[in-house]
């Protein structure tokens, strides 16, 4: 490294010197090939686009090839390897692809040295070409800092009207520059005003994300984000993403003999984490099979896991994964969005006394039955409710009072969550007069769910949801979330009884639930028919024996009137279920919500603590419980 | 080294994969260094009642075939499903959702009862067991000599899992959503390196689903880009009928 020089030349002596380097380099630049615009090797420097348009691949192609063969050997054990460096000039990298080449410069020198790279990067001599604006819309360098590299490349051209203003980095610039460029008097004014036009213009896109520097620790808070999730439902694993990043080094390793079955090569072919055989391992076991695994994956490879190790952020902004995806997944988005809560999170903790409610909009209201009501509430800060199935909330309406109700909606369901009310109390009744838009307290998630042991205890198992009148809406949670994915389970069989058949709540959903099929069933009763119910009519406990399970890999969880536990644990324990493979779901009066109150206690037990979801071994010999 | 013994068969097909590989000429002669071919109808008029590996190109659409193809599965040690038609049912299995009736009376308007077929045209996989398969419509003849090559080595087949836009963006085809026209690549199983797309057309299906393809989102996408649930499973259904239904359930 040398110190930095500054030169000026026509913009037909750069084009010129081109030229005459073409005898001595390969040369690639910006081109247009089958009507479209590429990096490629151009023979006449007269067909080097100058206007820059963002290509599909970035010029890293030229360093690290799509395929290439490492090793050369023949079946009787010569093997020889191949690095193929040609002296080449690349021509006319942008600001964004620069500080890529800076990154994988990083990745490919440190501990061992990539010999196929490294030979590559030595033969060559990268001239730049400095952008005076954002190019379109998807690019977004200036949110991660990458417009102005200070190294990853030799020389720098500023367009500055008709001549280049250089900015020379390397030797090797030096040496190019002075054999191939002319030299005009350099205009030290003409450079300033380049830079600040730039500086203006990316600033006026918006300038560097305010949190860049914590993206690591943002992201290491926010490893269950909902947002990990809706945005693995849209994508493909197409693997374009990794494909068009300047920044993605990950590559497969193929042996490829020859006919003659005498001689092969060893290659090397870009591969991509977003794929899903990347993890896999020859047993089978894939260490990433989930999509929203891999999402993660990459995500955090760019924002954090390397962007500690290289200490800025490995994504460039150059928009390409954003242009790629047909799915609009974009690195923007998500970031932006763990941005936003880890600032609630922060808020959070501020307020965090414990009986200090947050308010809630009512975003949806639904009657479902003469007495019940179904809710979806949003947090006006913006939070999530971050529950576990099977937990709870206290809700109040100031100057009436708070209830213990139990949530609905599954976890991951964004800011928003839902709640079915049945109007038996102060609270409840006077609930039944709110409309979309007005306000509710909430405090909580409380209690102890189905937590994740509990979920990993249930895969591969049958389970048996036993659910009562209303006691299907704090099952609900957990239905929903187990529906997602029923293939993790031997059976999903739902077992809802309700007093009539106008009692049933979440009608559609049950419908839905109904023609999935495969290993999900559901079965329903009703205490008194009316016209038009051709289900089964009688006590839920009569639907048991109608479900074939296997008592030694089943799981019962149970939610309903009180009256319901013991004839459903009785006729299951008939079945030879045994009690420590039972969840119940108890209702008990509470007011505090945090094992203090003492209204919710069964005997030494705070029901708000260690329940409402007990497995039904730990409490069957408390006289309380049922 | 034994060189195994290879037989090529057809079932409902054009019989268009045996021809490409036909077309291997020079590759072909270096080809018979490590294979024997002893049964190959579109080449030669010999027949075998002993081979190792059964290369199979057509699809299963009539119940008098059970038998050839039982007798085929007992014989060889290994049998491979060649091209669209025997991988997954292809073009033919387009009839799948028709009553045999109607496509009868559209092929043979004179004289329907001329056509024996069943209901169904499906993959070999539904009439035995296959134990490799090399897709395509035509096959790709460089996929073919390399699932052959990766068994007389003793190698898995080695075909990819990916989807066709790997192969696509490696190309560095603009992609075609983006010129307006829709395409199944990114549900599709690579290996082709893409050449329709390369070559000015889309990806049209004939290699079949990847496994655990996104297929939700991928008509999503086809919506999005203007096209009608109709013209969305017609687009799926023209080589993947039977995949789709296996999907669906």
């Amino acid at each position: 490294m040398t110190t930095v020089l500054n030169k000026q030349s026509t913009k037909d002596g750069v084009f010129d010197g081109l030229g005459r380097a073409l005898g001595e380099y390969k040369i690639a630049a910006l081109t247009k090939k089958d009507g479209k615009v590429l990096f490629d090797y151009v023979t006449d420097v007269r067909k080097i686009e100058q206007d820059y348009t963002p290509t599909v691949l970035s010029p890293k192609k030229f360093f690290f090839p799509q395929e290439e063969v490492i090793l050369e050997y023949t079946f009787d054990g010569k093997v020889t390897a191949k690095t193929n460096p040609e002296k080449i000039v690349l021509f006319g990298v942008r600001p964004c692809d620069i500080t890529g080449i800076k990154i994988l410069d990083e990745a490919f020198s440190e501990s061992h040295g990539d010999p196929n790279y490294l030979s590559k990067r030595e033969n060559s001599v990268i001239i730049g070409i400095d952008c005076k604006s954002v190019c379109d819309e998807d690019a977004f360098c200036y949110r991660v800092n990458s417009q102005n590299p200070e190294s990853g490349f030799d020389i720098m051209l500023h367009d500055i009207g008709n001549n280049y203003s250089m900015t020379i980095m390397t030797d090797k610039g030096r040496d190019f520059a002075e054999n191939y460029f002319d030299s005009s008097l350099f205009d030290y004014a003409a450079l300033a005003k380049f830079n600040i036009e730039k500086k203006e213009a990316f600033a006026k896109a918006g300038g560097p994300w305010e949190d860049l520097d914590n993206l690591p620790e943002i992201f290491e808070e926010n490893s269950n984000h909902k947002i990990w999730e809706t945005e693995a439902e849209r994508c493909l694993s197409c693997g374009s993403c990794i494909m068009v990043c300047p920044t993605c080094y990950c590559f497969d390793v193929i042996d490829e003999l020859a006919l003659s079955m005498k001689v092969g090569d060893r290659l090397r072919r870009w591969d991509a984490c977003m794929l899903r055989s990347f993890a896999e391992v020859a047993g089978g076991e894939n260490f990433r099979e989930e999509v929203e695994n891999r999402v993660k994956h990459r995500i955090n490879r760019k924002f954090n896991f390397l962007m500690k190790k290289h200490g800025q952020s490995v994504c460039v902004g150059c928009g390409r994964c954003v242009r790629a995806c047909l799915a609009d997944i974009s690195p923007v988005t998500i970031v932006e969005e763990l941005i936003k809560t880890s600032k609630t999170l922060k808020l959070e903790v501020k307020n965090n006394n414990l009986y200090l409610p947050e308010k809630v909009t009512i975003t949806r209201i639904e009657q479902f039955t003469e007495n019940e009501k179904f809710f979806e509430v949003e947090f006006d800060n913006g939070r999530s409710l971050g529950h576990e199935p099977g937990q709870f909330v206290q809700l109040s309406i100031l100057g009436i009072g708070e209830a213990a109700i139990s949530i609905s909606s599954p976890p991951s369901y964004g800011n928003r969550f839902e709640m079915v009310i049945r109007a038996v109390g102060d609270v409840t009744n006077k609930l039944k007069t709110f409309k979309t838009g007005e306000n509710l307290f909430i405090r909580g998630p409380f209690g102890h769910g189905f937590d994740e042991k509990i979920q990993k205890e249930m895969e591969g198992k049958h389970i048996l949801y036993i659910a009562g009148g209303i006691g299907y809406v704090p099952l609900r949670s957990l239905i929903n979330l187990t529906l997602k994915h029923p293939e993790k389970y031997e059976k999903l069989s739902i077992l809802y009884g309700c007093k009539t058949p106008s009692a049933r709540m979440f009608t559609d959903e049950l419908e839905y639930i109904a023609e999935m099929r495969n290993n999900v069933e559901i079965l329903e009763t009703v205490d008194i028919s009316e016209d038009k119910w051709l289900q089964h009519c009688g006590l839920i406990t009569e639907l048991i024996p109608m479900v074939d399970f296997n008592p030694d890999n089943t799981i019962a969880i149970i939610c309903g009137p009180p009256v319901m536990y013991k004839y459903v644990i009785q006729t299951l324990k008939k079945q030879r279920l045994t009690t420590n493979n039972m969840f119940v779901s108890l209702e008990r009066r509470m007011k505090c919500g945090v094992g203090k109150c003492g209204h919710c206690q069964i005997d030494d037990i705070y029901v708000c603590q260690e329940g409402p979801v007990f497995r039904f071994s730990d409490i069957e010999n408390k006289e309380e419980a049922l | 080294m034994n060189k195994p013994k290879v037989a090529f068969f057809d079932f409902t097909s054009c019989e268009g994969c045996q021809l490409s590989i036909l077309n291997l000429e020079t590759e072909l002669l270096q080809l018979l260094d490590i294979i024997d071919i002893v049964e190959f109808r579109e080449a030669m008029s010999e027949k075998s009642s002993t081979y190792d590996i059964a290369i199979i190109e057509g699809s299963f659409s009539r119940d008098k075939d059970l038998k050839r193809l039982k007798k085929i599965r007992e014989t060889a040690s290994v049998v491979i499903a060649m091209g669209a038609c025997a991988h997954i049912g292809g073009i033919n299995s387009l009839r799948n959702n028709q009553t045999r009736e109607g496509v009868q009376k559209i092929v043979y308007p004179d004289n329907p009862a001329l056509y024996e077929t069943n209901k169904k045209a499906l993959p070999v996989s539904a009439a035995i067991k296959v134990d490799a398969f090399i897709p395509g419509c035509p096959v790709d003849v460089g996929e073919f000599v390399k699932v052959v090559k990766n068994l007389v080595l003793g190698k898995a087949p080695g075909l990819p899992t990916y989807p066709v836009c790997v192969e696509c963006k490696m190309n560095e085809n603009t992609c075609v959503y983006e010129l307006g026209k829709t395409c199944l690549g990114p549900v599709v199983r690579a290996g082709c390196n893409a050449i329709c797309i390369s070559n000015g057309g889309v990806c049209i299906g004939c290699r079949g689903l990847i496994p655990n393809p996104n297929i939700n989102s991928q008509k999503d996408i086809m919506e999005k880009y203007g096209l009608d649930m109709n013209l969305i499973m017609d687009s799926m259904n023209l080589f993947m009928t039977e995949e789709n239904k296996a999907k669906e359930v």
